[in-house]
C-alpha cells in the first residue's frame, strides 16, 4: 500500500493506492488519524485501492469517529469497486459520505 | 327320448326307408355344411342364426326359433328366429310352453296338433297373428349342460306334420348347433377376457404413468412402487416448484381392487393439481380431504403424507393424515418416527392447524426422510417373518452410503425376491438433504482439491494467500464478483488466525485447502493454535458503529456455509467455508 497526503482548499486529501490489509492497515490508520486530528476536513481518495479488508475498514471508521469528535468532516471519494463492495457488505456504505471524485468532494463540502 | 307322436306315423315302411336314406345323406351334407359355416364364425349371434336357418330349411319347416337358457332368471330367451314371424327377444319361463317343458324335462317332443296339447302356450300366436299347428322341439345339451332348445313349427308338407325322422334330424342338428354355440360362446368369453386384460394392461400403464420420473441421480427425492397385482392402491409423486422447493407425497388407499386404483388416481391427480398453488402441506391435505369427502365412496379412505423440501436449506415441512409414521434417518445414524397428527382422508371434515392436520417443520441436516406404505413394514422376508420397522432401519443403515434410489430399490428387492406371494403393494419414497457441502470427503473422489497452501500466520503472508485464492477461483471458472467476495471472506478468515488464534505472535503456520466441484467452492482453513472460543466466532452485527467482529460478519455474509469442524489431528482449529459460485460459462452447471 502506498499513500500520500495533499492539502487542497483547506482540506487534507489522503490518497491510498494498492491493498489495505492487516499488514498495511496500521500505517493507513496512523495516516488517517493524523489527518483527522487536524481541524480541517478529510477526503480519502480510494480510487487506487485494489483490496481492503476489515482492518482497513476499521481504520476508516476510527478516523471518521475521530473527525466527528473534532468537529470536522471525513468523506470518501472515488471509491474503487473492491472497496465499495466491502463497505456494502459491512453495511457501512451509508455511514460514510461518499463522493464520485475528489473535486466533487471538495465542492460538496463547500 | 322323443315322446310318441299322438297320431303315429301313417306313411308306409318302404317310403319311409327311401326317404330315410335320402334324409340321412342330406343330413350328412347339412352337417358338413353347418360345420363349415360354423367353423368360420365365432360370433355367437351369427352362429345361432345360421344354424337355425339351415335346420329350418332342411327339415322343411315353416318357421323355427332357437332359445338360449338364462339360468340366472329361469327363462329361455329367443336368440334366433326363422320364418314369417320374428320372435327374437321373446322370453319363455322354464317349465312353461312346449319349449319350456322340453328344457325342464330334458326331452324332445313332436306335437302334431298344438290345439290338443295342454302345454302349448297360445300367447305368442295371439300376439303375432301366426298360427302354429304342429311343433317339433328338442333341447340343446353340451357336456351334459343344458344350453337351450330349438323349436320348429308347421312342416311344409301336405299334412303339415313332423315325423320321427324330422325329430331325429333335429336332435342331431341341435347337437351340432349346441357344440357350435358352445364354441362361439367360449370364443366370445375368450375375446372378452382378452379385452378385459388388455384394458387392465392399459389401466396399469396409465397408472404407472402417473408416477413421476426422477430427473437425475443427484435429485434429492426418489420413489418406487411395486404393485401386488396389476393395479395399485398406493401412489407417490413429487415435482419441483418455481421457487426450487420440491413437493412430495405418498398415499395408500384402503382396499386393493379397481375401486382403490381409481381412488388412488383421483387423489394423486388432486395432489399434483392443487399442489401447484397450495404451498402449505397441511392446507393441501385438508383441501384434498374436502374433495374426497364430497365424493366419498362408502368405506374407502386414503392415508397420505405430503411435504415440501427446500434443497437449498434441507428444511422439510411435512403433514401426515393417518399414514404410517415416516422415519428420519439422521446423519448421526439415529432414526426418528413422525406419527400422524390427523385421521386418514375421505372420512370426516378436517382443518389444517393444531386441532387438525398439523405441519411439522424440521431440518434434515444431511439426513434422509423415508415415507412408506404398510406393504413395506408388513412385507414378508424369505423366512416368512415380517420386515417391520427395525428390519427397514437395518437395510437403510447398511446402505446409507448408496444413492437414495439404490437404497429404496434394495428394500423392494429384499421383499419381492422371497419366492412368496405378496399381498400388498410396496411403495417407498426417500427425501434426502443432498446439499453438497454436507457430503463427507471420505466417500468417493468428491470434491476435487484445486489448491493447498501452507503459510506463516503473519500479516505479511496474507497477500500471497489472496493470490492463491484468486488463482483457484480462476481455475474453477468463478465470475469476478464472486471471486472478489471470496477473496474478502478467506482474507478475513486468515486475518482472524493471525490476530486471534495466534494472538498476533508469529509462532505458527496455517494451511488452506481449496476444493471445487459442480459450482461449489469449499475452503478448509486449518491452524495449530489453541482452540478458539467458537461463541466469539458467531457473527454479531454491532448495534453501534464499530469495527469489532466485522471480519466474521463478512465471512458469514459472503459464504453460504461456515462451520468449525473437529480438526483431524485433534488440535488447532478447522474452519470450513462453502460458497456456491456462478461460473463464467453459463453452460456449465
Amino acid at each position: 500500500m502506498k499513500h500520500e497526503i495533499v492539502e487542497k482548499q483547506g482540506a487534507s486529501i489522503v490518497v491510498f493506492k494498492g491493498e489495505i490489509d492487516l499488514d498495511s492497515s496500521p500505517a493507513a490508520r496512523k495516516t488517517l488519524l493524523r489527518c483527522s486530528d487536524n481541524t480541517g476536513n478529510v477526503i480519502v481518495d480510494l480510487s487506487g485501492v485494489t483490496y481492503i479488508d476489515s482492518s482497513g475498514v476499521a481504520s476508516l471508521v476510527e478516523a471518521l469517529q475521530a473527525a466527528k469528535k473534532n468537529g470536522s468532516l471525513l468523506s470518501l471519494a472515488a471509491v474503487s469497486e473492491p472497496t465499495r463492495r466491502v463497505l456494502e457488505l459491512a453495511r457501512l456504505d451509508k455511514v460514510f459520505t461518499i463522493y464520485g471524485s475528489v473535486d466533487e468532494a471538495l465542492a460538496g463540502k463547500g | 327320448m322323443a315322446n310318441l307322436p299322438p297320431g303315429g306315423d301313417r306313411r308306409s315302411p318302404q317310403v319311409f326307408d327311401r326317404r330315410r336314406t335320402t334324409m340321412v345323406s342330406g343330413h350328412l351334407e347339412l352337417l358338413s355344411k353347418m360345420s363349415g359355416h360354423l367353423a368360420v364364425t365365432l360370433n355367437l349371434d351369427e352362429t345361432i342364426q345360421k344354424a337355425l336357418d339351415l335346420i329350418v330349411k332342411f327339415v322343411q319347416a315353416e318357421g323355427g326359433a332357437l332359445f338360449l337358457l338364462e339360468e340366472k332368471y329361469g327363462t329361455l330367451l329367443c336368440k334366433a328366429s326363422a320364418g314369417p314371424v320374428d320372435i327374437r327377444g321373446i322370453r319363455v319361463k322354464i317349465g312353461e310352453g312346449i319349449v319350456g317343458h322340453c328344457v325342464t324335462e330334458n326331452t324332445s317332443r313332436i306335437v302334431r296338433d298344438v290345439q290338443q296339447d295342454a302345454d302349448f302356450d297360445h300367447t305368442i300366436d295371439e300376439s303375432t297373428g301366426f298360427q302354429t299347428r304342429s311343433i317339433v322341439c328338442t333341447p340343446m345339451i353340451v357336456n351334459g349342460q343344458k344350453i337351450g332348445a330349438i323349436e320348429l313349427v308347421n312342416k311344409h308338407t301336405d299334412d303339415g306334420l313332423f315325423s320321427d325322422t324330422d325329430l331325429l334330424m333335429l336332435q342331431t342338428l341341435a347337437s351340432a348347433a349346441a357344440l357350435a354355440i358352445n364354441n362361439a360362446h367360449m370364443a366370445e368369453e375368450l375375446v372378452e377376457q382378452e379385452r378385459v386384460s388388455r384394458e387392465l394392461e392399459l389401466a396399469t400403464e396409465m397408472q404407472r404413468s402417473l408416477l413421476p420420473v426422477t430427473p437425475t441421480d443427484r435429485f434429492p427425492v426418489a420413489g418406487i412402487n411395486l404393485p401386488a397385482n396389476e393395479m395399485s392402491g398406493d401412489f407417490y409423486d413429487f415435482f419441483v416448484l418455481e421457487d426450487g422447493r420440491i413437493y412430495f407425497s405418498l398415499g395408500d388407499v384402503s382396499g386393493k381392487g379397481m375401486d382403490a386404483a381409481l381412488l388412488m388416481s383421483k387423489t394423486a391427480s388432486l395432489f399434483r393439481c392443487l399442489g401447484k398453488t397450495i404451498l402449505e402441506p397441511n392446507v393441501l391435505l385438508a383441501t384434498i380431504n374436502r374433495e374426497l369427502c364430497e365424493t366419498a365412496i362408502h368405506g374407502m379412505f386414503v392415508t397420505m403424507a405430503c411435504g415440501l423440501l427446500d434443497p437449498k436449506t434441507g428444511i422439510v415441512e411435512l403433514a401426515n393424515a393417518g399414514h404410517e409414521p415416516p422415519l428420519i434417518h439422521a446423519r448421526d445414524g439415529t432414526f426418528t418416527a413422525l406419527p400422524a397428527s390427523a385421521p386418514p382422508l375421505g372420512i370426516m371434515s378436517l382443518q389444517a392447524g393444531d386441532n387438525g392436520i398439523r405441519e411439522e417443520t424440521f431440518n434434515l441436516d444431511g439426513g434422509t426422510l423415508y415415507i412408506f406404505t404398510d406393504g413395506v413394514t408388513e412385507g414378508c422376508l424369505e423366512d416368512g417373518s415380517r420386515l417391520e420397522q427395525t428390519g427397514f432401519q437395518d437395510i437403510m443403515r447398511e446402505r446409507c452410503d448408496l444413492p437414495i434410489a439404490a437404497r429404496i430399490k434394495a428394500v423392494v428387492s429384499i421383499l419381492s425376491d422371497t419366492g412368496r406371494k405378496r399381498h400388498d403393494d410396496i411403495t417407498l419414497l426417500a427425501i434426502e438433504d443432498t446439499r453438497p457441502e454436507l457430503r463427507h470427503h471420505a466417500s468417493g473422489d468428491w470434491p476435487r482439491m484445486v489448491a493447498r497452501f501452507t503459510f506463516p500466520a503473519r500479516a505479511d503472508a496474507l497477500q500471497s494467500v489472496r493470490e492463491v485464492v484468486n488463482d483457484a477461483c480462476e481455475t474453477c471458472g468463478c465470475v469476478t464478483e464472486d471471486a472478489t467476495d471470496i477473496i474478502i471472506a478467506v482474507g478475513e478468515a486468515c486475518q482472524n488466525i493471525v490476530r486471534h488464534a495466534y494472538k498476533g505472535l508469529d509462532e505458527g503456520d496455517a494451511t488452506l485447502e481449496i476444493y471445487c466441484e459442480d459450482g461449489i467452492l469449499e475452503f478448509r482453513l486449518q491452524d495449530s493454535a489453541r482452540p478458539i472460543d467458537r461463541e466469539k466466532m458467531q457473527p454479531k452485527w454491532p448495534k453501534e458503529l464499530g469495527p469489532g467482529g466485522l471480519g466474521i460478519c463478512l465471512i458469514h455474509d459472503i459464504m453460504d456455509k461456515v462451520e468449525y469442524l473437529p480438526p483431524p489431528e485433534g488440535q488447532g482449529n478447522l474452519l470450513r467455508m462453502v460458497k456456491f459460485i456462478k461460473r463464467k460459462n453459463s453452460n456449465e452447471t
